[in-house]
């Protein structure tokens, strides 16, 4: 098993209910609880969940965007959890995002040079004298013409503006990429082409992805092993392949159903997921998922499940996986 | 490996030279503007009026303020293009004079207000501590009283004079900006582009003067141009009152208030300074526009 | 689970005299830039009771057509030309006032994001009570009569009914909520409600479920699905996402750059696509539970203002032929229920 780039244990972002201006706040929006995970170095791991299931909120915790609670963030085997912003900062340079509405990630009012070269300072290697040669060889890379360094902005297409941004995560020479639903804004083909770009750029410079999304169709093509995140909790990890052929968790299974597939031969039983997503600031006790789940038992609203370990780097949270698993109950045909 | 960077060298130096060819033709552009134009001239030439005051006035010791009783009130003549006012001072000299009082004024004025208020504005919409909030608590106090009142109370403390007047109307000026910027900072606080420079881990201040000031330049600059009529009236009036320009010295808001008075006989005395005040403000607002409508091309 | 049942649902063969048709629809913004040609010759017909997608990208003009049916587009700046044919009217040429007793009462719309086109000052209830005295006065008399009871009384009667029929539960307490106060997937299901409360012909859905999570839209699918055949109104989806065109879709017809370029029946869109651009568009959409790498179309979608000359794909097609580049591509029917715009099967 080769070594972990990241390792997050029991990591919690609370966001304060309402911010009382003396003592502490009383209720929390639990965005993130209890979140244990293992980035591989040189893999692509999706996060797939739902809205307000908490997955940005992950993706930044990580980068340490978000106001970390409690727990340990591991990063190339340095404890950067509880790190000061000056302490931060080399760090930073390592581990960059890409975000999801490319228009709003660069600045309207600064030319593609000057966005990149705000990068390119912090990149060690690039003396000041060579900006505009690597501003140009970055834009090479993603695929853009040199003769647009000097453009702003609003100039150029959704596809084109999200190349940038990437062009813009790849400048400090980062280890880690995290892509928050990079792709959702685009086009199926452009879309198509942006993911295309990222893979290639992935085995040529040797990268590690986070890539989080609410389309579960695009995991497959993309990552290799997919984290599913539910109410804030990680409720499945497993290998892309095994996690569509043969979830462990009732809602990947929920989740997997509701997803219209191109092909009109396959049919889906559309819509066999009841309820409504819940309320990070009041999540339902016990298990999370288990006022919406067909196959709950007592236990499920007493106690929040533990990690059980599938195999390998797999693993998933659930009281009855096991009886689930034997039974056959998540496999759909 | 060599050849690679050379061929990166060659495009990098040839994009920065065609962008330096560009930008000349963008220059050039700008000013084809009619609008920008016409108001730009016009606000040049006020000020070189306003700077070299004593050699353009044809009778410049009655524009410092010399008295010359014998000619007072004389309507306009070839000897004193605008006539002349109760003292027999040539009126045109002393709306040339009054170039530096009232323009100058103004734009003093104007300028510090923006000066105290944007930076404050900036601190307290991106802090949402104390400092931020303390801030916006003195806005609020300041703005709650009329900013007449404030200028005059501060002008009796302080004694009457024009430097007193541009201090006693910067004050209650000041907090318009800290509000219009805190606004603004506001609503793009919270974009992707802020947060990608905190992802590159830039500081508080880099992120404000970077990212969130240009962003919020044009409704600032907006605001500047249109002040700068309401401080010249202002100074006028506080001129009028007796706390702001002492006589003898010429000021456009005093003679028009003082030549109102006597419109309907000697019309001449209002409407000189009258009309000097409505161009330059014109000037102003139409340059305003222009600039907004170049610092907006990039939406 | 009945597969079988469902996929036979989607193959009725459309005989008989289409509720809607659009002929020759061309729209044209004019701005400051010029003027861009958004529509050009779109042709399609609506049968009853069936659920037509009208699929593209940004900037494909399926939106336009939407909007240009009801006449939602302010006129100062827009040139319309062509017809919509209606219950033998052409609404193009309708005036506002005509217009009025088709918009939302036999044609009605609903939009992308469900809580913005609820008007948030009164609740819900007040919402629904003046629509029900509006489209059905007949049914609060029936319902006062039967019940003994007051208007009040009946209006709310009805509402739940409605409501009900659209999948919400907790109805009581949901009338007295603002439109801020529901989710997403409420407020959709809420917004369907009003729509069909006057029984309309047509019910136009301008990318319905785009703003909602998959689970719920999982829901509004199948709730569409139902409602159409159970209401007998007919259904222009208009969407992005393919695996919604093929799931609960009868027919789908693919846009491009202002124009219909391939219309046909669900299988053979998906089975034996004929035109480049629904190949490219297919290879490009990615399918939940297959790995192949994923290829697109490359180029952009062509400036509207100067559009190119002929085929307003050719710059992009990899079998662009020299007349593609001077004339327009005619429609041709390639099977039954199955027409292309492509000179590649147009031997002229």
């Amino acid at each position: 098993m080769t070594a972990s780039l990241i390792k997050l244990e029991e990591v919690n972002t609370w966001f304060p209910y309402s911010k009382p201006i003396v003592g502490k706040p009383e209720s929390w929006v639990k965005a993130v609880n209890d979140v244990s995970l293992n980035i591989i170095e040189g893999e692509c791991i999706g996060l797939v969940g739902e809205s307000g299931c908490g997955k940005s909120t992950l993706g930044r915790t990580i980068l340490r965007l978000a106001p970390l609670y409690s727990g340990n963030i591991h990063f190339l085997g340095d404890n950067i959890g509880k790190l000061s912003a000056k302490r931060l900062k080399p760090y930073r340079a390592k581990m960059q995002m890409v975000f999801q509405d490319p228009k709003a990630s660069l600045n309207p009012k600064m030319t593609v040079f000057k966005i990149l070269k705000e990068a390119l300072v912090l990149n060690k290697r690039v003396a000041k004298e060579d900006y505009l040669e690597q501003a140009v060889k970055l834009l090479n890379l993603v695929d853009l013409r040199p003769e647009h360094i000097y453009r702003y902005p609003h100039e150029f297409s959704g596809g084109q503006q999200q190349r940038i941004s990437i062009a813009r995560a790849l400048a400090t020479d980062p280890k880690f990429i995290v892509f928050d639903e990079a792709t959702s804004a685009l086009d199926v083909s452009v879309q198509a082409q942006v993911i295309n770009l990222m893979k290639a750029l992935q085995d040529k410079l040797m990268l590690t992805y986070l890539f989080i999304s609410h389309d579960l169709s695009i995991m497959e093509h993309v990552c290799s092993r997919v984290a599913v995140m539910y109410a804030g909790q990680v409720v499945e990890v497993q290998n892309s392949r095994s996690l569509f052929d043969a979830p462990r968790h009732p809602y990947t299974r929920a989740l997997k159903n509701a997803v219209p597939i191109a092909d009109p031969e396959s049919k889906n039983d559309l819509g066999i997921l009841k309820g409504d997503v819940p309320k990070l600031s009041n999540p339902p006790s016990g298990c999370h998922f288990h006022p919406r789940c067909d196959f709950r038992d007592k236990i499920c609203s007493k106690v929040s499940p533990e990690v059980s370990k599938i195999n390998g780097n797999s693993w998933v949270r659930c009281h009855l996986h096991e009886k689930l698993w034997k039974h056959g109950a998540l496999i759909s045909e | 490996m060599d050849k690679q960077s050379k061929s990166y060298k060659e495009m990098a130096s040839k994009v920065a030279r065609e962008h330096r060819k560009l930008k000349w033709f963008q220059l050039r552009h700008l000013l084809k503007r009619k609008a920008a134009l016409i108001s730009l001239l016009i606000l040049v030439t006020t000020l070189l009026v306003a700077v070299f005051a004593p050699l353009i006035a044809p009778y410049p010791d009655q524009g410092r303020g010399t008295v010359n009783i014998e000619q007072r009130l004389q309507a306009p003549s070839f000897s004193h293009l605008f006539g002349t006012d109760s003292y027999g001072r040539d009126i045109l000299s002393r709306v040339i004079y009054g170039a530096r009082i009232s323009v100058f004024g103004g734009i003093i004025i104007v300028f510090f207000a923006a000066v105290i208020g944007v930076p404050l504005g900036l601190w307290a919409g991106y802090n949402e501590g104390i400092s931020g909030a303390l801030i916006i608590r003195v806005v609020e106090l300041v703005l709650s009283f009329p900013s007449t009142l404030i200028a005059m109370a501060i002008s009796i403390i302080i004694g009457a004079g024009w430097l007193t007047a541009i201090i006693a109307l910067t004050i209650p000026w000041w907090p318009w900006y800290t509000r219009l910027v805190q606004g603004e900072v506001l609503s793009i606080k919270q974009t992707l582009y802020v947060e990608a420079a905190q992802m590159l881990g830039y500081g508080k201040i880099y992120i404000i003067f970077r990212h969130l000031l240009p962003n919020i330049l044009t409704p600032v600059i907006a605001m500047i141009l249109l002040d700068l009529g309401p401080a010249i009236i202002a100074i006028g009036l506080l001129s009028f009152l007796g706390l702001g320009t002492q006589p003898p010295n010429a000021d456009w808001g005093l003679m028009v208030w003082q030549g109102a008075q006597n419109i309907l006989t000697e019309w001449w005395i209002a409407i000189a300074p009258g009309c000097a005040m409505f161009m330059v403000v014109i000037a102003f607002n139409l340059f305003g526009d222009a600039l907004k409508e170049i610092l907006d091309s990039n939406p | 689970m009945n597969n079988l049942a469902l996929s036979k649902e989607n193959e009725q063969t459309f005989s008989g005299d289409p509720v809607m048709q659009v002929k020759d629809l061309n729209v044209a913004f004019n701005n400051h830039g010029g003027q861009a040609k958004i529509l050009e010759g779109v042709n399609f017909c609506l049968y009853p009771r069936e659920i037509l997608a009208l699929v593209g990208e940004t900037g494909s003009g399926k939106s336009v057509t939407a909007k240009s049916i009801l006449n939602l587009i302010p006129s100062h700046s827009r040139e319309t030309t062509g017809e919509v044919l209606f219950d033998d009217r052409n609404l193009i040429s309708l005036s506002a006032k005509d217009l009025q007793f088709i918009r939302g009462k036999r044609i009605s719309m609903v939009f992308q994001n469900p809580q913005s086109s609820i008007n948030p000052v009164f609740t819900l209830g007040e919402q629904i009570g003046r629509l029900i005295r509006l489209y059905l006065p007949h049914e609060i008399s029936a319902v006062m009569h039967k019940n003994q009871c007051s208007p009040k009384r009946a209006i709310e009667t009805i509402a739940k009914d409605k409501l009900n029929e659209v999948g919400l539960t907790d109805i009581q307490r949901m009338l007295k909520l603002y439109a801020g106060q529901i989710s997403g997937g409420m407020a959709q299901r809420y917004r369907i409600a009003l729509s069909l409360l006057s029984l309309p012909e047509i019910l136009i859905a301008d990318e319905a479920t785009s703003a909602l999570d998959v689970t719920v839209q999982a829901h509004i699918l199948k709730l569409m699905k139902d409602l159409c055949k159970n209401k007998e109104t007919a259904i222009l989806f208009i969407t992005h996402d393919l695996g919604i065109a093929a799931q609960i879709c009868a027919r789908v017809a693919v846009m491009y750059a202002g124009r219909i370029v391939e219309i046909s029946d669900t299988k053979s869109l998906f089975k034996n696509p004929c035109h480049p651009y629904t190949k490219g568009l297919l290879k490009a959409v990615p399918k939940l539970g297959k790995n192949e790498p994923l290829s697109f179309v490359s180029g952009m979608i062509p400036d509207l203002v100067n559009p190119p000359r002929g085929c307003r794909f050719h710059p992009r097609c990899g079998h662009a032929m020299d007349i593609c580049r001077e004339k327009k591509p005619k429609d041709l029917m390639v099977e039954e229920n199955h027409r292309v715009s492509c000179f590649l099967y147009n031997k002229q």
